[in-house]
């Protein structure tokens, strides 16, 4: 049977799921320094607790562990996302697309910020991790319902703010 | 519209009816603007390999963890390697021969497993394997022994001169430095000798000293003197009288002047060392000097 203390397990543990740790900590406070911390010390218990954690339960464990460690200690910071560039033609675009794109982008960016934590952390899981809802549940420890509540909410306040409404 | 139809959207979880309803509706426009922008955001970088390396640096005690979930482990360990080393020293020694011996001043009576008896004089050993006793009774003397033996299959005594056969008897075998002696006092007792096989009647003694086979002498007793706390001799060199008394008394013998070659007849007491003194100077026409474990002979007429 497969041992969270075998190095190949543990190992297979971390290369699939500390990036997906890594952003939710930091969707959630926006500092990547203390991130990446997290990161470390959730997988440090893991390993400490190795032999009384399932591989089936390593996964909320480790979610359950970053939730825990900062959530009274970090002071929440502004959230900085970087957009992918996805359009080659972009010299094609007429002066007043790209200038409507960047004032979009950067309006988002505050409207983002502005959220509650739980519905901005959960919005850019789905949107970014391409995290399902029942994945979010799993790690908020929540139910399936409460993230297409976060979810609805998020989408209609980022909308209303960056219409203006 | 149903509950958080925006997430239901998104996930395409609505039917055909709300999804047409949604796109007809005011605000469609802006949430595909919002979909689409927002399905561009990257999250800040996160290298894996560099956190897993930095992960692994930071617990150099990985081993020593794991060793420790398991204390039992290392203990069944030991304890197995303890049961195999018994088990090996118990077969090692079970296969052994046995071995019984004497030192100076002491007697040892040995049974056997055909209750067949050994009584061993002073500084004597006997070997016999116990586990094949029941297939050969061989056993191998060092020493001097009476042998009282059970009937049974051949018997056999071997010393480094010669080699006694019987079938169920009772004699006593001496070997010691250069002497060889066999006395029968029960049944026929077969010697072999410089590959020369003499037939020992009761009563009669078989001596080899230095070699050379004696006219054969018959005792009186029916047990071999020294079993009645006395050394009996019957026309033997003196220097083997003395090395029987230093055999029988733990004590150290020197000579001055003294002729060992000599020829004794006579016996001396195993139990009052005076006693026996005198019976071994007297005959021999010599003096002796007792002081503490040391003793001297020297002859009369010395200096």
């Amino acid at each position: 049977m497969d041992n969270v203390c075998e190095e190949e397990v543990f190992s297979n543990l971390f290369k699939t799921n500390s990036k997906t740790v890594f952003n939710y900590i930091y969707y959630k406070f926006g500092n990547e320094e203390k991130a990446y911390d997290v990161v470390q010390e959730a997988f440090v218990k893991l390993w400490e607790n190795c032999a009384k954690v399932s591989p089936e339960k390593a996964k909320s464990y480790v979610y359950t562990i970053a939730n825990n460690l900062y959530l009274n200690v970090i002071k929440a910071e502004k959230v900085r996302l970087k957009y992918a560039d996805r359009t080659n033609n972009s010299s094609y675009e007429s002066p007043e697309f790209l200038l409507e794109e960047k004032e979009f982008k950067e309006k988002l960016d505050n409207a983002l910020n502005s959220l509650p934590e739980n519905q901005r952390t959960t919005f850019l899981l789905n949107r970014i991790d391409g995290k399902k809802y029942a994945e979010i549940a799993e790690m908020e420890g929540v139910s399936v319902k409460a993230i297409e509540k976060r979810m609805h909410l998020a989408l209609k306040a980022l909308r209303d703010q960056i219409e203006g409404i | 519209m149903q509950e958080n139809y925006l997430a239901k959207w998104l996930n395409n979880d609505l039917s055909e009816e709300e999804l047409a309803a949604f796109k007809k509706s005011a605000e469609y426009a802006s949430y595909e603007k919002l979909m689409q922008v927002s399905g561009t955001l990257e999250a800040p970088d996160f290298d894996i390999d560099k956190a897993w390396n930095e992960f692994k640096n930071n617990q150099p005690q990985k081993d020593v963890k794991v060793i420790k979930m398991n204390p039992m482990r290392r203990l069944w360990r030991i304890a197995a390697a303890i049961v195999v080393i018994f088990a090996a020293s118990y077969f090692y020694i079970s296969t052994l021969d046995e071995s019984v011996s004497t030192q100076y001043a002491e007697r040892n009576e040995v049974r056997l497993p055909d209750n067949s008896e050994i009584i061993l004089n002073a500084d004597s050993r006997i070997t016999y394997s116990e586990k094949n006793w029941a297939k050969e009774r061989n056993i191998s003397l060092q020493g001097e022994a009476f042998f009282k033996v059970a009937k049974g299959q051949k018997f056999t005594v071997a010393t480094n001169d010669g080699l006694v056969t019987v079938l169920g008897t009772q004699f006593n075998v001496e070997n010691r430095t250069g002497f060889f002696e066999v006395t029968c006092y029960e049944g026929l007792v077969s010697v072999i000798f410089n590959g020369k096989e003499t037939k020992l009647p009761a009563g009669n003694s078989f001596i080899a000293i230095n070699g050379n086979v004696l006219n054969t002498e018959s005792p009186a007793e029916t047990t071999p003197s020294w079993m009645s706390n006395e050394s009996t001799f019957n026309s033997i060199p003196l220097n083997y009288v003395l090395d029987e008394f230093e055999r029988q008394y733990n004590i150290e013998v020197k000579t001055e002047n003294v002729n060992l070659e000599q020829l004794f007849t006579g016996s001396f007491s195993n139990t009052n060392i005076n006693l026996a003194l005198q019976s071994i100077s007297t005959p021999s026409q010599i003096k002796y000097e007792l002081e503490g474990n040391n003793v001297l002979f020297y002859a009369e007429n010395a200096p």
